[in-house]
């Protein structure tokens, strides 16, 4: 068994409103082993996004971190300083958001973009990022030349595929994907996934995969926690999840995905 | 703003419209500027020039289309009538020497103000709520309420004529010749360090709120997140990802303000002294010089004009989304 | 709208700004009450520095400034609030009119609206002002007024599209509400916060823009305003005289307008941009999180 690379312990968040506040996460522990695909479920508005963003501290108001541990490997994120802090994001902790179309500076290009972040960490010249960002151009099918363009001149699917990019540049160890491919269809949504799925076999880093789509994260994940606001209910390997869930509110999240009657037998077996 | 068709129409009509209103204010106003015209030029007046005057403000038997066409003509060759104050030199002559002074006032003062300005806000916005944020931002809002003339008035008092720290009037030095040397150029900087404070508190206020509102707005945006979770350094995602995306509207916001800075430069100049245009157009006006003052509505129109095209061209080369669209 | 109503009076810089103005304006009310007689009439000795006797000194014809300044704020601030009502009110129906009937309406009163926009007002006030000769306030006010309802007419146009094509409006106009009522009752009351930023800002605009014509000698010589007091001041050279009380007083009362002005506008424009708005939930947010950088931070 690979030991922890993420154990979050008791993380609570409070959403601060104008008078006291909410709890949208609560006592939240989970660990995410070496190489694992992990996802985390649960309908709009039970607090997963709220999680994906406290791992690095980019809480925005009014989500605010309360109480709780975020280790990565054995250091407290939530103790580091700020500087410290920066020098984890991105090398060993990479970020997939939502909705691609904005996730890239409009008016830099989309080198510079590589370029910004590999001079940061590891000191890279200008040629020296051109050709890691063409090796990641070409890892994720996109032809190098491109790389002079500027976002706007790209489709959204191909926008995804740029981050995903600029996030393996690095080699992370963690890459969090919060709901990476709701925003696109559904055959771009295979493609980047499928893509995901086998850089992550080449490479072994861990994904911490957040969706509100359990069929999909039954196809992808080796274990799955499911949330119910702000509370994780349940975390188990995908096969127990699926086949015998232990939590009410498992099994009903199970079952509000329709089915097809031959695959009834067959309820979320992994392909 | 994007360079268009529609935008150059829109340049085209404004300065339709300027020439327009040269060209029937004088034939409607009440009263009768020719009269006192040629009254002001007394026994220095040829009949040429008497019939020159009649020509231009219609007391004269023409149609008055014809009149009109003529009037336009003229202004195609630069014809913009002889001075009746500083007969006999032309309108052209006056106003060309007086642009300059005021281009270099009001350039100063934009890129002051702009530097300053957009450094304020882009600091208010990032420490949103601190120290600086508080005291900063209410403050450059009062600084665009106070008229000019206050600023002008008060700093002449205080540092011109009270501590006697810097001259009180003119340009540069009279004593001086004009001259690519170091003494003059010198004299030149000293002479505008007052009217380029006079009009910079309204300038760094203005920019001041529309960066930090920009700011805030862009703060919010997913690539700004995205440059933190990159790891990158606080002020390089301050700068690059943050103030080079709120700097956009502001650069729109130079240019709706062209208006008010040559508004505010005319009383400044006053003030001061300072031979621009705005000190030509205002001793004109008292000397009811109407072929200046028509000249002048003209050159400030055309000027303002010219700044915005230029501001256009600017931003279509900052912004990569606009230079697309416009292929 | 209560809600706005709650912020407003929450904030104390609007307080503080509303203060100032009534108090300025409760001065030129009850001015025949604290400044009786005629403030034109000449009853010292010239450039008297400020004494028991005449508060604010006097000028070089020896009037009485304090006199002037608080009956001078008469015409003022009535035509500077008159004339900054007409240019929103003017701003906002072309505004009104271009956003909600769109088409070549639209395209005209845009292509006017940018047009007159471009054009200095300064110079073209002058011009006019010049060819009519002395003018009175209200003549100042019309002049003003004409020139400088575009700002207002840009920003109410662009809100105005925004409503129309929300789905409280397409649901009236399909239930087949006629089209003024529409304006009236759905759109006005949403362009509220805007109307209000438009007040005050045209209020603003029209105080320096009188000031400066009356300063460069367009008003009305014989009468008292805040504006033809700096003109006097001026021509009796009452700067390089050190005759600050001259100068300063009608400068002071114009500041002070502005600032109060200027203060109320803030919040408006809060009120406007939701996002500007630094509520209790986000201040508290912004508060702690600069603790707790600055915790650790030092950590290390």
């Amino acid at each position: 068994m690979s030991e922890a690379l993420l154990e979050v312990r008791d993380l609570s968040v409070d959403y601060l409103l104008d008078k006291g506040s909410f709890q949208a996460v609560r006592n939240v522990s989970f660990d995410i082993r070496k190489g694992e695909l992990f996802g985390l479920a649960g309908e709009s508005g039970c607090g997963k996004s709220t999680i994906a963003f406290a791992i690095t501290r980019l809480s925005k108001p009014p989500a605010w971190v309360t109480g709780g541990e975020i280790l990565l490997e054995g250091r407290d994120l939530l103790k580091l300083s700020e500087t410290e802090l920066q020098k984890v994001r991105w090398r060993h902790v990479g970020m997939v958001f939502q909705s691609a179309m904005n996730s890239l500076n409009p008016l830099m290009r989309v080198e510079a973009q590589f370029h910004d972040v590999l001079h940061r960490h590891l000191g890279s010249t200008r040629a020296q990022s051109r050709v890691r960002a063409e090796e990641m151009f070409k890892l994720v099918g996109i032809p190098v030349v491109r790389l002079d363009d500027y976002p706007h001149q790209f489709s959204g699917g191909m926008r995804q595929r740029i981050v995903i990019a600029i996030c393996l540049a690095l080699k992370p160890r963690l890459i969090i994907m919060d709901e990476p491919t709701t925003a696109l269809d559904v055959v771009v949504q295979r493609e980047i996934l499928e893509q995901v799925i086998d850089l992550q076999r080449d490479q072994g880093f861990s994904v911490l995969f957040i969706t509100h789509d359990l069929h999909l994260m039954a196809q992808l994940c080796h274990r799955i926690g499911i949330m119910l606001k702000g509370e994780l209910v349940e975390v188990g390997d995908v096969k127990q999840i699926s086949r015998a869930p232990l939590h009410d509110y498992t099994r009903k999240l199970w079952s509000a995905i329709p089915q097809l009657p031959a695959s009834a037998h067959r309820m979320g077996a992994v392909e | 703003m994007r360079l268009s068709p529609r935008r150059l129409a829109v340049y085209c009509v404004a300065f339709l419209f300027a020439i327009l209103v040269n060209f029937a204010v004088p034939r409607l106003m009440p009263g009768s500027p020719v009269d006192s015209m040629i009254a002001q030029l007394g026994p220095r007046a040829t009949p040429a020039a008497i019939e020159a005057i009649r020509a231009r403000f219609g007391a004269i038997e023409k149609p008055v289309l014809e009149q009109f066409v003529d009037y336009v003509v003229g202004l195609a060759h630069f014809d913009l009538g002889v001075s009746v104050k500083y007969y006999p030199q032309t309108v052209t002559e006056v106003l060309g020497r007086a642009l300059g002074w005021t281009a270099f006032l009001v350039v100063t003062a934009i890129v002051f103000s702009l530097c300053i300005g957009v450094s304020l806000g882009a600091i208010a916005a990032w420490r949103r709520g601190g120290r600086f944020d508080t005291i900063i931002t209410p403050f450059s809002v009062v600084m665009i309420a106070v008229p000019p003339v206050i600023i002008a008035l008060a700093t002449l008092f205080f540092f011109g004529v009270t501590l006697r720290l810097l001259p009180v009037g003119y340009a540069y030095d009279p004593n001086l010749d004009p001259g690519l040397n170091f003494t003059f150029f010198g004299s030149v900087f000293l002479h505008a360090v007052m009217p380029v404070l006079t009009l910079s508190p309204y300038l760094i206020g203005e920019f001041q709120t529309t960066m930090r509102s920009s700011m805030i707005s862009v703060l919010g945006e997913d690539y700004v997140t995205m440059g933190r979770a990159k790891g990158l350094t606080e002020t390089a995602v301050m700068f690059s990802y943050a103030a080079r995306n709120a700097m956009l509207p502001v650069m729109t916001n130079v240019a709706l303000m062209l208006g008010a800075v040559f508004g505010g430069s005319i009383v400044t100049e006053i003030v001061f002294n300072y031979p621009g245009l705005g000190l030509t157009l205002y001793t004109a006006s008292v000397a009811r010089d109407y072929p200046m003052i028509q000249g002048q509505l003209l050159l400030m129109t055309l000027a303002t004009l010219g700044a915005n095209l230029l501001v256009d061209i600017i931003y279509g080369i900052v912004d990569p989304r606009v230079r697309e669209s416009a292929a | 709208m209560s809600s706005s109503f709650t912020l407003f009076w929450r904030q104390k810089k609007a307080l503080a700004g509303l203060v100032i103005i009534l108090s300025l304006c409760l001065m030129a009310l009850f001015a025949p009450l604290i400044a009786p007689g005629d403030p034109s009439a000449r009853v010292g000795r010239s450039h008297q520095a400020p004494t028991v006797e005449h508060y604010f000194g006097t000028t070089k014809m020896g009037r009485d400034v304090y006199s002037q300044f608080v009956w001078g704020a008469r015409p003022s601030l009535a035509v500077g609030f008159a004339t900054g009502l007409a240019i929103t009110a003017l701003g906002t129906v072309v505004g009104l009119v271009a956003g909600y009937f769109g088409g070549r309406t639209d395209a005209t009163l845009d292509l006017l609206t940018n047009a007159v926009l471009v054009i200095p007002n300064i110079p073209l006030l002058i011009l006019l002002a010049s060819f009519a000769g002395t003018v009175g306030p209200w003549a100042i006010m019309a002049i003003i007024a004409l020139t400088s309802w575009p700002w207002g007419a840009r920003m109410t146009r662009s809100q105005t599209l925004a409503l129309r094509n929300r789905e409280f409006i397409v649901a009236a106009r399909m239930v087949g509400e006629p089209g003024w009522r529409i304006i009236f009752v759905e759109i006005l009351p949403n362009l509220a916060p805007l109307i209000g930023i438009n007040i005050v800002g045209s209020i603003i605009y029209a105080i320096v823009a009188q000031t400066t014509l009356e300063y460069l000698g367009f008003g009305d010589p014989l009468s008292v305003t805040w504006g033809t007091m700096l003109y006097n001041a001026q021509n009796s050279s009452a700067i390089i005289l050190r005759a600050w009380w001259d100068i300063g007083a009608p400068a002071a009362g114009i500041a002070l307008t502005g600032l109060g002005l200027a203060l109320i506008n803030f919040t408006f424009d809060e009120i406007a941009n939701p996002q500007l708005r630094s509520g209790p939930a986000l201040s508290r947010w912004l508060r702690l999180n600069r603790l707790r950088r600055r915790e650790l931070g030092a950590a290390q």
